[in-house]
């Protein structure tokens, strides 16, 4: 039975791939999608190379040594700087801390910086602190210093007020990865819903169904769904790191492997999760048109995660709440990637996430399998769920 | 065409059968849509399967495919209860027609053949003669939306025979065609009949019925309440005189006929008894009868129109 299984459900799959594939829907979507991607990457790093001057507070003597310092570094990191010289550590602190200063470097001890970045260099703007703490150990190093002075290293220590976070490129590649998860699922996951509801509505299923059964109308469906959206989102990533690359921009060095395996695994899963759902929702209706309504309320959870990931991307540290979210298996594709990618969570975290989201899958896709058999071939009115999912089904 | 010789039960050894419906129950909430419908249907044959509306057809039908399941009974093919290996070489029309309308006609085709496990090239090949045979040549690919709706009816009928079928299903084949198209799709199921094929379908247009089909099934509120050859439903289990005799306008000399002969109907303003003959009777001895009370003007057998014993059966009009 198996192999004639899945033969029928494969040639359904086809089906939607090749139909669906050399639209033209598909074709504009997917190139402007790639456009927006790229232009994403692209616009933020080219703005980024004409950063605005960077003030660098200095302290101690001698300010001309120091401000020859500053420019060197300036120079080699294409920023321009701006040297304001402060009476005391204290008091450059504070400046640091108002906004007033970007950078401050303390004669031959330290550079110290407002917080320090977890992936150090990031972007061309981000790099002057380091820039400065490497000259200035340089210029220690080549003599031009008191004797005792320490000489434990080339590069004098970077010093954050506040504790170190993630990067905000880290937190820029989360919010990638969840617009790429949310603008999928819910893409293709309406896609489903309006195959199915045309495929009910005009009545072809009964056709169909004359030969194949149900469930493999619906695997065949989500299946070849599920495998353009995966090529499609291929094509965003690489035009993400491929644009990222050229242009240098920062987005991509945050794109650490554990953040894009992350993202891939929440995609697949977010997807395998949502599509049966998306199916059961569209064999509710009668006509094509009512399909917005049914699917809304099965896009709440994603909507809800997606508008507070704003808050985890912008914010330091997520809320508790956010936390939970990111375990429920409906919330957690869009939110546990942005967990992850902010630092909020540990790896084992989003793993056991990832665990529990398949376990739900597994749930969504029986419930949303019977909703979608007892439901297909009822027409008329709009199906309630009561209806297909009481103990005594009625069709 | 083999009936397997085990399975030929006394219910069906005066005939070679090929589908049979065996106390089909089915509820849905507190409608009773089919309620122990038995009738069986031999191969070669165009069945006719009629029915009021609401009396159960499609849910019949729908049974046969196993898109509605049913709580009792059981569905039989050439002996054997229905397989999905079996379900894969029948062909089937519903009533509600449906294919994707923006799909290209050639590809639908296609589609749908390879899921009645036909290879890819075959189902291309066989959708192609379809297409030419229905008058669509030229139009493979154009999508279904774009076709005239006759057109769009044809391209159906050859979604439901692509795979060359050994069961034919088809719920209302011949509403909505026009009168080219109604004689296409006669020549085609005769056809198809003529080859062995067992071809069911429904039909509210009992004339048609009439001329089609060598015999039918009537089913009323989800049971079977008449079946058989059309020509002995016409005849119906008691046969009928008209008879007119001159200067008899009341008919009492019918009146005076021994009841184990037969009994009087009606009879109407111009004198023409209807009579009906009891099972076995003599019509001669009614000749005799009517020649003794006057000249015999009319004396013929009344068949009735499948019509009449549509209403007769099913107290409604078709």
């Amino acid at each position: 039975m198996h192999r004639r299984w899945l033969r029928l459900t494969a040639i359904v799959a086809e089906r939607e791939i090749r139909q669906r594939g050399r639209s033209r829907a598909f074709a504009v979507s997917t190139v402007v999608l790639l456009l927006v991607v790229a232009a994403g990457v692209a616009i933020p790093a080219i703005l980024a190379s004409h950063a605005k001057p960077q003030r660098v507070g200095v302290v101690g003597a001698p300010v001309a040594g120091m401000t020859e310092v500053v420019r060197e570094a300036g120079h080699l990191t294409d920023t321009g700087v701006t040297v304001v010289p402060e009476p005391s550590v204290a008091s450059a602190e504070a400046a640091l801390r108002s906004g007033d200063l970007d950078v401050v470097l303390v004669n031959d001890t330290e550079v110290v910086v407002k917080q320090v970045s977890l992936s150090g260099s990031s972007g061309s703007g981000g790099s002057l602190p380091s820039a400065i703490a490497a000259v200035a150990g340089l210029t220690k190093l080549v003599g031009q210093l008191p004797p005792g002075a320490t000489t434990s290293g080339v590069t004098l220590p970077v010093r954050g007020l506040t504790p170190p976070s993630a990067s905000l490129s880290r937190r820029l590649t989360g919010l990638f990865t969840v617009v790429l998860v949310w603008i999928l699922i819910s893409a293709y996951g309406s896609q489903i819903a309006m195959g199915v509801g045309e495929e009910k509505s005009n009545r072809i299923v009964e056709v169909i169904l004359a030969s194949v059964r149900p469930l493999q109308l619906l695997v065949g469906k989500v299946t070849g769904i599920g495998v353009l959206a995966l090529a499609q989102a291929a094509l965003m990533v690489a035009t993400f790191l491929g644009v990222g690359a050229a242009v240098g921009s920062s987005l991509v060095h945050g794109a650490a492997p554990g953040i894009v395996i992350t993202g891939a695994v929440f995609l697949v899963l977010g997807y395998a999760f949502y599509c049966t759902a998306f199916a059961a929702a569209g064999s509710l209706v009668s006509r094509q048109s009512d399909v917005g309504t049914v699917i809304l309320p099965v896009q709440i959870p994603l909507i809800l995660a997606y508008a507070l990931s704003y808050t985890v991307i912008y914010a330091n540290g997520a809320s508790t709440f956010y936390r939970v979210l990111g375990f429920l298996p409906p919330t957690a594709p869009v939110a546990m990637p942005v967990l992850y990618a902010a630092g909020d969570v540990p790896a084992w975290q989003a793993a056991v996430s990832a665990v529990l989201l398949a376990v739900g899958t597994v749930w969504m896709a029986r419930t949303a399998a019977t909703i979608y058999e007892r439901s297909i071939l009822r027409t008329g009115s709009r199906v309630r769920l009561r209806q297909v999912l009481g103990r005594a089904p009625v069709s | 065409m083999t009936v397997t010789p085990a399975t030929a039960g006394p219910e069906v050894a005066s005939r070679e059968v090929s589908l049979e419906l065996i106390g089909l129950t089915r509820r849905f909430g507190p409608v009773v849509a089919l309620d122990g419908l038995t009738f069986s249907v031999p191969p070669g044959e165009v069945f006719g399967f009629l029915g009021p509306n609401g009396a159960g057809k499609t849910t019949t039908m729908r049974a046969i495919f196993g898109v509605v399941a049913v709580d009792g009974g059981e569905v039989r093919w050439r002996g054997q209860p229905v397989t999905e290996e079996a379900r894969h070489r029948f062909g089937y029309m519903p009533e509600e027609r449906g294919l994707y309308p923006g799909m290209q006609i050639l590809d639908q085709l296609e589609y749908l053949g390879r899921l009645h496990d036909m290879t890819a090239s075959a189902a291309r090949a066989a959708a192609r003669g379809w297409i030419g045979r229905l008058g669509l040549a030229g139009r493979e690919s154009a999508k279904l939306e774009a076709l005239s709706h006759g057109n769009q009816q044809r391209v159906q009928l050859a979604a439901a025979l692509m795979h060359d079928p050994e069961l034919l299903v088809l719920d209302e084949p011949f509403a909505g065609l026009d009168p080219g198209g109604v004689d296409d799709m006669t020549e085609i199921l005769a056809e198809r009949a003529r080859a062995g094929v067992t071809v069911l379908f429904s039909s509210h247009q009992l004339d048609l019925v009439e001329h089609i089909c060598e015999a039918v099934a009537i089913i009323h509120r989800g049971r079977v309440v008449a079946q058989g050859a059309v020509a002995d439903l016409e005849r119906g289990d008691r046969p009928r005189l008209v008879v007119r005799v001159a200067g008899a306008p009341a008919g009492e000399w019918a009146r005076r006929l021994d009841p184990r002969i037969a009994t009087v109907e009606r009879v109407d303003a111009a004198g023409t008894a209807l009579l009906a003959l009891t099972p076995d009777a003599d019509s001669q001895r009614v000749l005799d009868a009517a020649r003794a009370a006057g000249a015999v003007e009319h004396f013929s057998f009344a068949t009735r129109r499948l019509s009449e014993v549509f209403r007769d059966v099913t107290g409604e009009e078709a």
